[in-house]
Formats: structure tokens, sequence, C-alpha cells
């Protein structure tokens, strides 16, 4: 299993290495590399959400939830008590990952469809909650961080290019928390669980524990992403955050149409949504509210009826073994890993 | 708290048909619909073309309703549906959302994003029972629910379609040995299921305006509904339904308005983790 990686981590060295050097090409205060941002933050955030949804198959359509908590309690710290947003991104990664334990008691004996309705009302009673307590939250209105010129220390820069870097360091260390867990040991447990719930358990996995830490560790990283999404925006109010199709789906869809629990599969999906959603925002928003939406309703479908598998199954041969391999592997690592 | 009760139960029963549909799908083709609530929009919007058009009252405009979004569903279905019948659960539900999000922003696009409403001379009235007050737009609408759930029942239990329906949701192999159209089955009874919440949507328009937005209020709301009464259960969704429209306005009597819907949800959360199957078996 681990050589096989050997293929994909050049590829994925020289993604690295070209999204590090495109600052230097592009005008670092332009709208290219905002979008080139943007489909950074997508990639991990996707990234994060192919832990629990793609490792363990635990198809969650709340992942906003943990998004939001992340941009929520940074920025309330920020405003409130004025401690920088750095420490308030640690800080929402941690009430993330205790949201996430107590969202898995009532839910982690549910699968599929059941799974995916628990956690889509999970994001959306944090929304109703954001939009109701306005004292705390600044209700339906939103948040803003104040601008505040360049300030590292507090997470504030002038140049759209420093937010650039950190927003691709995040994203390589999700790649590498996905990586670590997807070959570790709890890597081959999860995807026993995947396969044969009933059998991980016999054979002695604590499907439980499993699924729990995925899940933290997931909200936790989803957590960091809000945080770093609310100060690169400056705003964001509970609807944008806690958005159903903007944020769940999308993290979920990008993960899918790139390939569902494989390491290069968030990335090559952001690669190629974000920029397409920006053209069609960019061309067709103009010509009817609504088309540029409804296009990338359309290419949901449209993905999981063509390749319901990913881009990555159209990928050269030695990647597309590794996507494959993770699927027969499972059975007799797990019997070992447990 | 009678006046909470009553209005709950009218509210509920128009819950119940609009989840019943849900129920059908999911109990009949095993897939769980994340799309429905856009065919109510669908159904509020045809019948509120119907009563601007045609003049029609949205209670006799919905049948106009049931019928267009019949013909809708069975296409939907036999276009797309049928392809992620045997595909994984990520597979459906993601059809299903892809769905929801294109049929919300064509609606957009082609109806524009303004609320709608319709007027019809009885919107304000009602009937004083002592202290009670009945509105007549509610109590129509649950007459028509009312109406509609014992025509669904008659039709399941009695026409050869309904049975072969039922057949094919107790066992898709054995209904084909018998000689049941199975792909069609599937399709008639998508279509019906999202005929049948296209029905509710209409019924309700007197009360509640339209716009393309509007299906995002009823999502959480049906699948409470549904779940309460157990996926897949006909009865057990009309069941849910009278339940969720009591405990909704049962809760505004403690609870501000905004806060509402989240009485739903924390009921939702904790039905799906302590009782999965739905609160009431069988049916």
């Amino acid at each position: 299993m681990r050589t096989l990686f050997t293929p994909s981590r050049a590829a994925l060295l020289i993604f690295f290495v070209a999204a590090a050097l495109l600052p230097f090409f592009v005008d670092p205060r332009g709208h290219l590399l905002r979008v080139a941002a943007m489909v950074l933050l997508f990639a991990a955030m996707a990234q994060s959400w192919n832990i629990v949804g793609g490792l363990a198959n635990q198809i969650s359509l709340g992942h906003a939830g943990f998004f939001g908590l992340g941009a929520y309690t940074s920025t309330l710290l920020f405003l409130k008590l004025g401690i920088s947003p750095w420490i308030g991104m640690f800080a929402g990664a941690v009430v993330a990952g205790g949201a996430a334990v107590l969202l898995s008691i009532p839910t982690f004996r549910l699968k599929g469809h059941y799974f995916a309705l628990a956690t889509l009302a999970f994001a959306e009673v944090l929304r109703v909650i954001a939009n109701s307590w306005a004292d705390f939250t600044g209700g339906p209105v939103g948040l803003s961080i104040p601008f505040m010129g360049s300030q590292p220390a507090y997470f504030a820069f002038r140049a759209v290019s420093s937010y650039y870097w950190v927003i691709l360091g995040l994203l390589a260390a999700v790649c590498l928390a996905f990586h670590l867990l997807a070959s570790g040991a709890l890597g081959y447990r999860l995807r026993a669980v995947r396969e044969n719930e009933n059998a991980a358990e016999v054979a002695g996995v604590n499907t439980f524990r499993v699924k729990l830490i995925a899940s933290v560790i997931s909200a936790a990283l989803t957590a960091i992403c809000g945080t770093v999404f609310a100060q690169f925006t400056f705003f964001f109010d509970p609807d944008s955050i806690f958005s159903l199709a903007g944020l769940s789906v999308r993290m979920a869809m990008i993960a899918i149409v790139g390939g569902l629990g494989t390491l290069g599969g968030p990335i090559l999906g952001a690669l190629f949504l974000i920029p397409l959603e920006e053209t069609a925002n960019a061309f067709l928003s103009s010509k009817a509210a609504g088309l540029s939406q409804f296009v990338f309703g359309v290419i949901l479908i449209a993905a999981i009826l063509i390749q319901p598998r990913g881009l990555m199954a159209w990928w050269p041969k030695p990647r597309r073994r590794r996507a494959e391999a993770s699927r027969p592997a499972v059975a007799a690592p797990a019997a070992k890993g447990a | 708290m009678l006046q909470a009760l009553i209005d709950g139960i009218l509210l509920g029963g128009v819950y119940g048909v609009i989840a019943t549909g849900l129920s059908l799908v999911f109990g009949v083709l095993g897939v769980v619909n994340f799309a429905h609530a856009e065919f109510l929009m669908l159904g509020m919007y045809v019948a509120w073309f119907a009563w601007r058009w045609l003049g029609l009252d949205p209670l006799l405009g919905s049948v106009l309703s049931f019928v267009i979004v019949f013909a809708v569903g069975y296409v939907v279905q036999r276009t797309l549906i049928e392809r992620v019948l045997k595909a994984p659960p990520a597979a459906q539900v993601f059809l299903t959302v892809g769905l929801l999000i294109a049929i919300e922003n064509a609606a957009l696009m082609v109806f524009g994003s303004e609320f709608r409403s319709v007027s019809v001379p009885y919107q304000v009235q009602g009937y004083r029972l002592g202290d009670i007050f009945i509105g007549a737009p509610y109590l129509y609408a649950f007459a028509a629910a009312v109406i509609l759930a014992a025509a669904l029942w008659l039709f399941l239990e009695r026409s050869w379609t309904g049975r072969a329906i039922r057949a094919v949701a107790q066992d898709a192999m054995a209904a084909t040995l018998v000689g049941v159209d199975t792909k069609r089955t599937y399709g008639l009874a998508f279509g019906l299921g999202v005929a049948l919440t296209a029905f509710g949507g209409a019924v309700i328009l007197p009360y509640i305006t339209v716009s393309p937005t509007v299906g995002g209020q009823f999502v959480v709301l049906m699948f409470t509904v549904v779940v309460l009464g157990g996926l897949g259960s006909v009865a057990g969704a009309l069941a849910g339904g009278i339940m969720v429209g009591v405990v909704q306005s049962m809760s505004t009597l403690i609870f501000p308005i905004q806060l509402q819907n989240l009485c739903l949800f924390v009921i939702f959360i904790a039905v799906l983790a302590l009782r999965p199957q739905g609160l009431i078996k069988g049916a």
C-alpha cells in the first residue's frame, strides 16, 4: 500500500510547489489569486470531510455546522475578548471537536440516509440558534471582522498572497492528516467499518471509537477552515456559514467529484469545480438569477450518473490502482489491524 | 391550549399528506428523496398560476398540481432516479441533493424571487365554537388532505396498480415474477409520491406564500414527520404529521416564534437516535 503512494506523491509535490509559486506570477492583489485561494480552501474543507465521508463512508450533510462553529468561535473571541484569531482558530477546533462528540452520541448507530439526515438537522439547529440568539451571535445580520491593515499576530494581512500561503499551509496540513489517518492503523479500521461494520466489530474493532476519532479530527479541521474563511472574507452571516447547499453539500461534492476516500480527490475536485463555478458566476449571474446555481446542481447530478467514483477513477494507471486498491485491500488488513 | 391543539391538528393533517409522499417514495424505491420539498414548491406554483390565469381556487388547482407534478415526477424517476436505485446511499443522497439545487434555482430563473400569494374570499373567515376559532383556509386544507389520504388508501388497497406498488415495495423480485412491470411501477410510485406532496403544497397556498426557496422551510419538517412515523410507512406519516403539527403549535405557547423549528430539530435528532424505525410500528 505504502509503495503505491509514490507516483501520486510526486504529483502532489508538483502541485504544492506550483501552488506555492503561483503568487509570484499573478497579480498579488488580484481576483485570480483570490479564486486560487478559494480553490485551496475548498480543497482543504473537502479533504476534512473526506476523513469521515470517504474513509468511514459516513455521509455527513452537516459539516457546515463545524465550519460555522470555527468561524463564530474565533470571531467572537476576537470581537468580545480581543483574543487573536490564531488562538481562536484552535479554540474553534476544540469547540467543533466537542460538538462532534456530542453529535456522535445520538448518531453513531445511524447509517447512510439516516446519518445524512441527522447531520443535516445538526447544521440547521446551529443556523437557527445563530439567527435567533442575536445578543451573542449578532443574529441574522452576521459578524464583520474590522479591517486592521497588516497585523500578522492577529491574522490580518494587507496582501491576498499572505492569506493564500496560510491557506496553502492549511491544505498541506489537512492532506498530511488525511494521509496519516488513511495509511495508519486507524485508516484500516475505518475502511473495515466502511466495508462491513458488523464484521469489523466481530474482528475486534471498536467501531464507535474509531468513528468518533475520525469525526472529531474531521470536525476540528473543518472548524479551522471556518476560522480561516472568516479572516479571509471579513464577513459572514448564519445563513451563508451554515448553508446546506453552499457548504455542507459543496464540501462533499468536491470530494465526490474528485474521488471519494482518495488523497488527491478533494484537490482535483476543487481544481475542477471552483473555477468552473467562478466562471459560471461571472458569465451567467448577469443573465438570470439562479442560473449558476442551477448549473452547479446539474453538474452534481451529471457527476453522480457519469462517474460516481470521481475524477480519480480516470487517472492514469498507477494512481488508478491505488484508488481501487483501497477497496479490496480492506478485508485482509482489517483482520490484522484489529 | 385547546385552540393550539386544534390549530396543530389542522396544520398536521396537511403535513401528513405532504410527508406521506416522501414516505411512499422511500417505502417503495428505498431512496430518501432530498429534493422532495422542491416538488411541494412546484405544486404551489402550479396552483398559483391556475389561480392567476384560470381563476381556479387553490383547493381545485391542487388537482392540477397533482396531475402535472405526477407527470414531472414520473419523468424524473425514469430518467434519473432509476439509474441510482442500486447505487450506494452516497450516490442516491447526492443525486437527489443535486436535484434539489437544480429545481430550486430553475424555479428562481423562471418564476423570479418574489413571494406570491393568492387571495380567496374565505382567507380571513373562520368558524367560532365557543372560545375556539377555526380559520377557514386551515379547515379546508385539512379537509382536502383527509379526502386525499382516504383516496390514497383506497387506491393502494383496491386498485391493481396500488397492489402492484405495495407488492414491489415488499419484494421487487417476486413482484417481477408474477408479472408486475417493476420499472414502470417505480416510476408511478415516485410520481404519486411527489404528486401527493404537490397537492399538499397547493392546498396550503391560501395561508402560505410561495417562493423558490419555500421548499427549504419544509425539508426538515417533512423528514421529521416521516421519521416520527417510520420511514416508508404511509399511515405512520399521517400520524407523524398530526404529531408534528401539534408540537409546532404547542411550542409557540412556550417559545418565541423563531425557535419553533428548533423544537422540531431536537425532536428529529432524538427520534433518529432513539427509535430510527419510527414511533409507530407496523402500518
